[in-house]
């Protein structure tokens, strides 16, 4: 389930490597979280706690544990920032396949 | 729930270089944009029309102790966020530290008036009077940590375990709280994240490319544990919350001890 307000795209640019399928892209919009510059504001959200879910473009924070969101699907190996905590985070798939956000110190 | 054709890439802020991301985030300019965010309009940390509660007298007394010892965690943080701008190792640590100073002078001003709206005569006083034995040993050696100059075990002790166990209990405490202290409290643990977010960074950078340092934080988190948890527990009984809350708080603080690498 996708919970926020948003249109996918396929976007073939972004499929960096040969025989790897073609990223989704997001267009993302300000859901209401005030905690970073207006200008940052659609990069993240808030949790909404059980029954919220994330897309494919949504890792949480480990340290804040806000949503972070970017324009394109999220893969193993990516980097994201969480601005609300400043953290820089690494995209990892954990052992029941989902994707989460480690910290990179 | 409509979106905004797109006609052009859009900006990716995850693709900024980490040197341009961490002058961002540790700016005057970045943490101003982000306070007018969420505490315009406020008076005293919360909406001026929000209704008061009506309490028993057991449960004014319970809030009142409360708040004075939230007043006492966020004067260690005051004194010692103050303290540690001087040696601060860079100018990003020392700008941050100013932010979080005003945050600190900011919290510690919004509890004292919630006390004054409940009837506290001297707030300060009051303080004194309620405050719990371990926090008050808590703030007592974080203040000697930053008086010896430790940079990592004074920042160790204030961003990561104080702002941890702060971050845990507002927020638990915020769900159960009347309207007005629920406002205050969630201002204050949005300035919370940016706290504990440069604690656990600094450390682990730190901890990164000076491991020898590790035992010597080892050292400071077990001396301040017990204080944590003691603290923990005094604050839980007053606010009212279940047992398993009291645990799963205990986690949540370990939790950001443990990715650090202290078990």
């Amino acid at each position: 389930m996708i919970t926020d307000p948003r249109e996918r795209e396929d976007d073939s640019e972004v499929a960096e490597t040969a025989g790897q399928s073609a990223r989704q892209r997001f267009i993302l919009e300000d859901t209401g979280f005030d905690e970073v510059p207006k200008k940052y504001r659609r990069f993240y959200r808030k949790w909404k706690g059980a029954g919220d879910m994330l897309a494919p473009n949504e890792v949480i924070c480990p340290v804040c544990k806000v949503v972070i969101r970017s324009t394109r699907e999220l893969r193993p190996g990516d980097r994201v920032y969480c601005m609300p905590c400043m953290s820089r985070l690494v995209v990892v798939r954990n052992q029941s396949g989902t994707l989460e956000a480690r910290v990179a110190y | 729930m409509c979106a905004q054709p797109q006609r052009s890439a859009p900006i990716e802020i995850h693709d900024l270089d980490l040197q341009q991301f961490l002058e961002e985030v540790h700016s005057f300019e970045f943490w101003f944009e982000a306070v007018e965010g969420y505490l315009s309009g406020l008076t005293w940390g919360h909406r001026p029309d929000t209704p008061e509660a009506v309490f028993d007298e057991l449960e004014r007394d319970r809030l009142i102790t409360v708040l004075c010892n939230y007043c006492v965690g966020e004067t260690a943080a005051l004194e010692g966020a103050s303290g540690l701008i001087s040696i601060a190792p860079n100018r990003l640590a020392k700008v941050f530290l100013s932010t979080q100073v005003a945050d600190e002078g900011r919290h510690l001003e919004v509890f004292l008036h919630r006390l004054r709206d409940l009837g506290v005569p001297n707030p300060e006083a009051e303080v004194e009077r309620r405050a719990s034995p371990s926090l008050v040993l808590f703030k007592r050696r974080l203040l000697e940590l930053v008086a010896g100059k430790d940079w990592e075990a004074a920042i160790f002790a204030q961003n990561v375990i104080l702002e941890a166990l702060e971050f845990a209990v507002f927020h638990s405490h915020g769900q159960t709280a009347d309207p007005i202290t629920r406002e205050v409290l969630a201002g204050v643990v949005k300035d919370e994240r940016r706290h504990i977010g440069f604690g656990e960074n600094e450390i682990g950078r730190r901890l990164a490319a000076a491991p020898h340092i590790r035992a010597r934080i080892g050292q400071v988190k077990k001396e301040l544990d017990h204080l944590v948890f003691d603290t923990l527990a005094d604050t839980i009984k007053q606010i009212g919350l279940p047992r398993d809350e009291e645990d799963r708080l205990g986690r949540a603080y370990l939790e950001s001890v443990e990715r650090l690498g202290f078990l």
